[in-house]
């Protein structure tokens, strides 16, 4: 046995002839081991060390002093006067403040903040409306009313979700955000382009009622073929009928 | 004959697994079982339950092929010959990433109907093509539902549920929703009768073309959303109208995440659980 197989053993339950044999024949690995066997003979000396008497004392000190303090904080004198006074008074403040800030556009600190703010709805309206899950996505488009009117981008995804969605729900849902939108020309034909090649009667419907909501009398060709179309859910026809009188 | 077919998928083997004619039942494992499950449904026929169970894995029957309601007996094969496959209603099944998806093939003659056990904290994505009725119960996860012909019926359900039939009503009865989730609920021919949990707290959008809206719930309508239009054509010898419009909006308990109610030809009833 080598003196380096011997150490291995020195730490664990020694034993065996190999072992004692090599002891007997090195003298570096016995002094070893004897050093081994005082370092926790004296490891044992040691007192075990007990958790002074002071602990506990201070340990309740403390408790007290909390208490103490949460009870100082408790009494709660009743509603005085000048402090509705002065709630009051800072309320009228910071409306006022409000207020003039609000019509100050030309600061550029708030044009940036308004910026932020829009481009953080964008953010989360665009990300929520990848998501697989449909609720998620419901989510997404509910996101969207709180973007700008102006935000095309944000109209860009309600108009592939109206499109492309592969939840009827989610569809339903973006084409009602689209009201949001109704100013832009370009919802009004994103909405008149998406009619035809939209499958789900009850999509159908909703589009068809979102143009007689925009009072958009430049769909009467889109809704004219589809009243006429044999093909189409006879729902969706009288209501495309019905849009068509609307409109005239 | 019956067989009982164990399928165990791991992530490493992915290949789908057709079902053989006979097979009736069918388990197959989810890779991982501490991770979030999936179950994703896509039917070109027949009837889908889907149901929550105390197991670990999702276990699939199907019942009644279409080749056997086609000829309305047990079709023997000829002498020293055996069956490898024909119009039935196939059910694939196949599991990756700790979504299970089973999915039949177009048979315009299968009547088959699938029953589906996972376990109850299970998400559910169900899709019927031409099916008859969709039933989920007993789930704790996100629910989504689509039929194009029947009616889906969802109880016993915690969670989320995005419901959608073309010709068919919505049920749902949901025990407890997750916070935050959106959920709605719809359909061309039908009515739409949901209950919720008397706490919930919700923005609810209701639309119905034709029909009525009822609840037991203190909805408190949006006022000021959409007035009503007035049409005054009385100084030119035309009438006086008012129109609501057919959209509705309001809050549940102060209000929340947002619920959609929308239908063609139906009544929406929401109660209170």
């Amino acid at each position: 046995m080598t003196c380096e197989q011997a150490r291995t053993q020195m730490l664990g339950e020694s034993g065996g002839e190999d072992f004692a044999a090599h002891l007997a024949s090195c003298e570096s690995c016995r002094n070893e081991v004897s050093r081994i066997g005082t370092l926790w003979q004296s490891l044992d000396l040691l007192p075990l060390e007990e958790p002074s008497g002071t602990v506990r004392e201070r340990f309740y000190e403390m408790l007290g002093a909390y208490r103490q303090g949460l009870a100082s904080a408790e009494p709660r004198k009743a509603f005085v006067w000048w402090q509705a006074a002065a709630a009051a008074a800072l309320l009228v403040l910071g409306l006022g403040l409000g207020y003039g800030v609000r019509g100050d556009k030309s600061r550029p600190e708030m044009a940036q903040l308004r910026e932020e703010v829009a481009s953080m709805r964008q953010l989360v309206a665009l990300s929520l409306m990848q998501q697989q899950s449909a609720s998620e996505r419901l989510r997404g488009v509910t996101w969207a009313y709180r973007a700008e009117p102006s935000d095309r981008e944000v109209l860009g995804a309600l108009v592939t979700a109206v499109n492309h969605d592969t939840n009827v729900n989610v569809r339903l849902a973006a084409v009602d955000a689209l009201r949001r939108f109704a100013a832009s020309p370009e919802t009004r034909r994103a909405v008149i382009e998406a009619l035809p090649s939209q499958t789900t009667p009850l999509v159908q419907v909703a589009l068809i009622d979102l143009l007689v909501d925009f009072k958009e009398r430049s769909a009467a060709g889109v809704l004219k073929t589809l009243a006429a179309n044999q093909g189409a859910n006879d729902g969706v026809r009288q209501q495309a009928q019905w849009a068509l009188e609307k409109l005239q | 004959m019956k067989k009982l077919l164990v399928l165990s998928f791991t992530a490493a083997l992915m290949a789908p697994a057709v079902l053989p004619q006979d097979a009736q039942k069918a388990t197959v494992a989810f890779s991982d079982p501490s991770r979030p499950r999936k179950l994703v449904v896509e039917t070109m026929s027949g009837s889908i339950t889907v149901r929550g169970y105390g197991g670990q894995e999702a276990i699939v029957e199907t019942t009644g092929t279409g080749f056997r309601a086609r000829k309305g007996k047990e079709t023997e094969p000829p002498a020293g010959m055996h069956r490898i496959g024909g119009d039935s209603a196939g059910v694939e099944i196949s599991e990756e990433n700790n979504t299970v998806r089973i999915s039949s093939g177009p048979s315009p003659f299968a009547q088959a109907g699938v029953v589906i056990q996972v376990p109850t904290q299970t998400s559910v994505s169900v899709n019927a093509r031409l099916g008859n009725a969709i039933t989920i119960e007993n789930i704790t996860g996100e629910i989504e539902a689509n039929n194009m012909n029947g009616q889906v019926t969802i109880t016993n359900v915690s969670g989320s549920v995005v419901a959608h039939s073309m010709n068919g009503k919505i049920v749902a009865s949901i025990n407890s929703v997750t916070p935050d989730k959106a959920m709605s609920f719809s359909t061309m021919n039908g009515k739409i009768d949901v209950t919720l949990p008397a706490s919930i707290k919700a923005n609810v959008k209701l639309k119905t073309n034709h029909g009525d809206i009822f609840t037991d719930f203190d909805v408190k309508l949006d006022s000021t959303a959409q007035p009503p239009q007035v049409e005054d054509n009385r100084q030119k010898g035309g009438r006086y109208r008012v129109q609501f419009d057919r959209g509705t909006t309001g809050t549940i308990n102060g209000g929340g995440p947002e619920i959609q109610f929308t239908t063609f030809n139906g009544d929406i009833l929401i109660h209170k659980k």
